[in-house]
């Protein structure tokens, strides 16, 4: 069937693209123009809308045993309710789709956990999905960096992971600080080393570096640093910047660094100073975290943050998980707009959006739940592009918080081009998406179309059309269909010979097979369709 | 479309009387569909079985509950109300310094516990460690032979682990200093231990003396680390937990007769919604054993469940279904491994799974 989605605006910057126009779209694809008078099938009038491709959210924590620990830690915050910081899968895929969004990627799955965020993935209808691997607190990863095997043991290690958890690419998650934590410590930074050996956190993240450009993949080490969330911890982000060396590295929610000594209360934004250091180094991409007010659940595989942060409970509760590799900590927390601390977060998030000048290296995220969740994205999106919105909502907070950050100075506004490249032709290029971002021909036709309006953040809430897969699936906030999502999953090529030690290993450590762990094919999972796989560079 | 998936080769009797399996779900579909407050009870099934029984019990206002709900619950309330740390069987095998074992029916809960945890052999990956058994609860012989044991009975346990938490924490208690000795021994060993870890099994300690528990692991991670282990309880009752917190938000017991899904322990509680006769029918769920309805013929019942389930009145519908893991490949949270994984048929056979029985019986409501 072919397709016209006629008069919109259409911005697709992978291609420069920015004009009124018609796209093609036919069995699931864009497509070239048809000759002149060739007749459309099928015709969407979309005159005075803005046509992009489907949103990309690289780093949103929608799945997963940590996550389901949430749902299960707070029914009174009703997941099961259309809106809530951890929404169940059904709404997930609706409340994503609406917004335009059409593929995510849940950014922290433990190896040993995979089967069940699959399992969970494969209930989201609609959007597309996939995980990434944590390695780093992994025992037979700390082994082989003790043992001194070499980067290609390491390399065929995290190829046996990637296959076996069908992951995009790999996480590193306070590296080594949830092995030490295990030994009793309680601080852990990027040249700590884990106990009982001379592995650090910098060894750590740049043996996994390694590792990822050995196997090509396409997304770079995506990293959680250490200190999250302290005082002048923005010192550890610019150190990590530099530990990574020219190679490529991704920062997760690098708002959670941001964080200088200034002032009276010895905490400030240092969003600048992060944000010109990103600006020097081609090497680096960052997510942002944005943290916005109201309540919400931070569920990270940070265990030893999350220990740390239990007394901020809110309510006063929390889970910790002592678990295989990373483990995690769920904490529900409250940000307020009327809090110090909170206001300084909330400014220096916005800072890094505005302050880092290349939207192709910076990535639109709230961490979803950790900032906020992924639901207050529209009114985020506002926010970047209404200098004035900012500076009624600076009027609200504590001054002593806006004094600490220079937010109230910026003027900069997102275009329309620079929102499609954030959410769009950057994230699909970063996770190597070649069919995804773009409205070129071959294409894959995840298309959102939005309706402008004075109220931006309304525009994005409730797109006026989304497409999947060539598939209306979503008008004006409302799903008219609900297509199951496709999983994605790299699958590099390593040598065998590295099974044969991770099965003595685990056989004498755990007594298990490491094929125990291992998520089973896709129809086994309750997919549809096959696991898609993303190709290696190599 | 999927066409709804066959399920003609499992036994069917509608009534006590055999039909064909088309025709039991056909009735189990009018029967089901008529309702106006049902529920799916029982659910010894698999990951896919949860799915679709939730998916079912959504699509008729029904309410879910699982047949091991108390044991599961007593442990779930713990965890949401005051939150808790707890650990990995694996973590447990290889790090724990100092292992303590608490009540009753932990070798039932989990036979293969004692080789899994390696309880006899020091941690694996703690250099120069040994390992140090403590149990507490009744009985000190079998599987659990060369832990020090401090006797205390299975219905007063949270009496002896009040007074250790206080003792750990270095407030007085009530107990003079001989009955208090063994206990006192106790609270400075578990101090000592670099990671130590409880084990309890879901439903051997009521809630009071689970809290009591991992307030006492909070505050020995004051100074050291400790965690829980708690043991999964029967009939994949964590994996079905889980499938239904992430379909849902909330665990079995949840109603989805409303706009929007209600959790309620007591009032979703299927044999008091069937003793009351607010429930008008029941779907009863046991694929692991042949356990039949904790009810006779008080309300229409549609059982899937394992050959050779005797009930005590025929039920209304019931359709035989294989056993997950054994009969057919499967998804179930594994205590080993602490998580959901595969298990491939042990002996494959030909029977009708759970899912798509009632995937079936969902399929026919349309045409009711
Ligand atoms: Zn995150």
């Amino acid at each position: 069937m072919l397709m016209r989605l006629a008069g919109g605006r259409i911005v697709d910057p992978a291609h420069g693209r920015d004009a009124v126009g018609d796209l093609w779209v036919q069995d699931g694809r864009v497509v070239a123009p048809p000759p002149a008078g060739a007749p459309a099938d099928a015709t969407h009038d979309v005159t005075g809308c803005i046509v992009m491709a489907g949103g990309i959210d690289i780093h949103s924590h929608i799945a997963g045993t940590n996550v389901n620990a949430a749902r299960l830690l707070l029914p009174e915050l009703r997941a099961g309710d259309a809106v809530a910081s951890v929404p169940v899968t059904q709404t997930i895929g609706r409340l994503y789709a609406a917004m335009g969004f059409t593929t995510v990627v849940e950014p922290a799955i433990s190896p040993h956990v995979a089967t069940q965020a699959h399992l969970e993935l494969a209930d989201i209808p609609i959007i597309d999905t996939a995980i990434l691997a944590v390695l780093g607190n992994d025992d037979f990863l700390l082994r082989l960096l003790e043992r001194n095997e070499g980067k290609a043991a390491v390399a065929d290690y995290a190829a046996r992971v990637l296959g076996g958890s069908r992951a995009i690419g790999i996480k590193a998650i306070n590296p080594g600080a949830a092995a030490a934590f295990k030994s009793n410590v309680r601080r852990f930074g990027l040249d700590d080393a884990v106990p009982g050996s001379a592995i650090t956190s910098r060894a750590i993240i740049n043996t996994l570096q390694a590792a990822t450009e050995t196997l090509g993949l396409a997304h770079p080490l995506h990293l959680h640093c250490s200190n999250l969330g302290m005082p002048g911890n923005a010192e550890t982000a610019l150190a990590t910047m530099d530990a990574a060396g020219g190679a490529r590295l991704h920062l997760a929610h690098l708002q959670f660094y941001a964080y200088g000594t200034e002032g009276k209360r010895g905490f400030s934004s240092a969003a600048p100073l992060l944000a010109e250091a990103v600006n020097a180094r081609r090497n680096i991409t960052a997510d942002i975290g944005q943290v916005m007010f109201g309540q919400t659940v931070t569920v990270s595989s940070d265990v030893l943050r999350q220990f740390n942060a239990r007394g901020q409970a809110h309510p006063r509760k929390s889970v910790i998980l002592d678990g295989d590799g990373n483990g995690g900590g769920i904490v529900p927390y409250r940000y307020r707009r009327t809090d110090f601390y909170n206001a300084v977060q909330w400014a220096a998030g916005l800072e890094l959006f505005l302050l880092i000048d290349d939207p192709w290296r910076v990535f639109f995220t709230t961490d979803h739940p950790n900032g906020a969740p992924f639901t207050a994205y529209p009114d985020l999106l506002a926010l970047l592009m209404d200098r004035s919105l900012r500076a009624q909502h600076i009027e609200t907070l504590p001054k002593d918080a806006m004094e600490v950050s220079t937010l109230a100075a910026i003027t900069r506004e997102y275009t329309i081009g620079e929102i499609a490249i954030m959410t769009r032709a950057a994230p699909a290029r970063l996770l190597g998406l070649a069919d995804r971002g773009h409205l070129g021909p071959g294409a894959r036709a995840d298309i959102a179309v939005y309706r402008p309006q004075a109220d931006r953040a309304a525009m994005f809430r409730n797109a006026e059309l989304v497409l999947k897969d060539g598939v209306p699936v979503m008008r004006a906030g409302q799903p008219v269909a609900r297509p199951a999502g496709r999983g994605l999953a790299v699958r590099p090529g390593f040598d065998a010979a590295i099974n044969r030690s991770l099965a003595a290993f685990y056989e004498s450590t755990y007594g298990v097979a490491p094929t125990a762990f291992d998520v089973p094919a896709a129809e086994t999972v309750g997919r549809a369709a096959p696991f898609e796989t993303v190709p290696c560079r190599t | 479309m999927t066409e709804p998936p066959a399920v003609t080769r499992a036994g069917a009797w509608v009534g006590g009387r055999a039909v064909s399996a088309p025709e039991a779900v056909r009735q189990a579909a009018g029967l089901l569909g008529r309702s106006r407050a049902a529920v799916v009870a029982g659910l010894g099934t698999d990951i896919a079985g949860a799915r679709a029984s939730v998916a079912l019990a959504q699509a008729i206002g029904a309410a879910i509950d699982h047949m091991d709900a108390d044991a599961a619950l007593a442990n779930l309330d713990v965890m949401r109300r005051a939150g808790w740390i707890v650990t990995t069987p694996l973590q447990a095998r290889t790090r724990a310094d100092a292992v303590l074992l608490v009540g009753p029916g932990l070798p039932a809960a989990w036979p293969d516990m004692v080789v899994r945890l390696a309880l006899h052999d020091p941690p694996a990956l703690v250099p120069d460690a040994a390992r140090k058994l403590f149990h507490l609860g009744p009985g000190t012989d079998g599987p659990l032979a060369g832990a020090i044991a401090i006797e205390a009975p299975a219905e007063r346990l949270l009496v002896p682990l009040a007074v250790l938490r206080a003792l750990a924490a270095g407030r007085p208690t009530s107990l003079d200093s001989t009955a208090a000795a063994p206990l006192q021994n106790l609270a400075a060993a578990l101090a000592q231990a670099r990671f130590g870890v409880a084990v309890w099994a879901a439903g051997a300690l009521d809630t009071l003396a689970v809290e009591t528990l991992c307030g006492l692991i909070d505050d020995l991670n004051r100074t050291t680390r400790f965690a829980g282990l708690p043991l999964p309880a029967a009939n994949n009752a964590e994996g079905v937990m889980q499938a239904s917190a992430w379909a849902t938000g909330f665990p079995f017991r949840t109603g989805f007769a409303g706009a929007v899904p209600v959790h309620d322990p007591w009032r979703f509680d299927a044999r008091r919604m069937v003793a009351s006769g607010e429930a008008d029918a029941a779907l009863w769920i046991s694929a692991f054993a042949p356990t039949p309805p904790p009810w006779g013929d008080d309300v229409p019942t549609v059982a899937l469940v394992a050959p050779g389930t005797e009930f005590r009145t025929p039920p209304a519908v019931l359709l035989e279904v294989g056993h997950p893991g054994i009969d057919h490949d499967s998804m179930l949270f594994n205590a080993a491994l602490g998580g959901i994984s595969f298990a491939a048929a042990a002996s494959p056979r030909p029977t009708a799974r759970v899912a798509d029985t009632v995937a079936a019986i969902m399929a026919a409501l349309q045409s009711c």
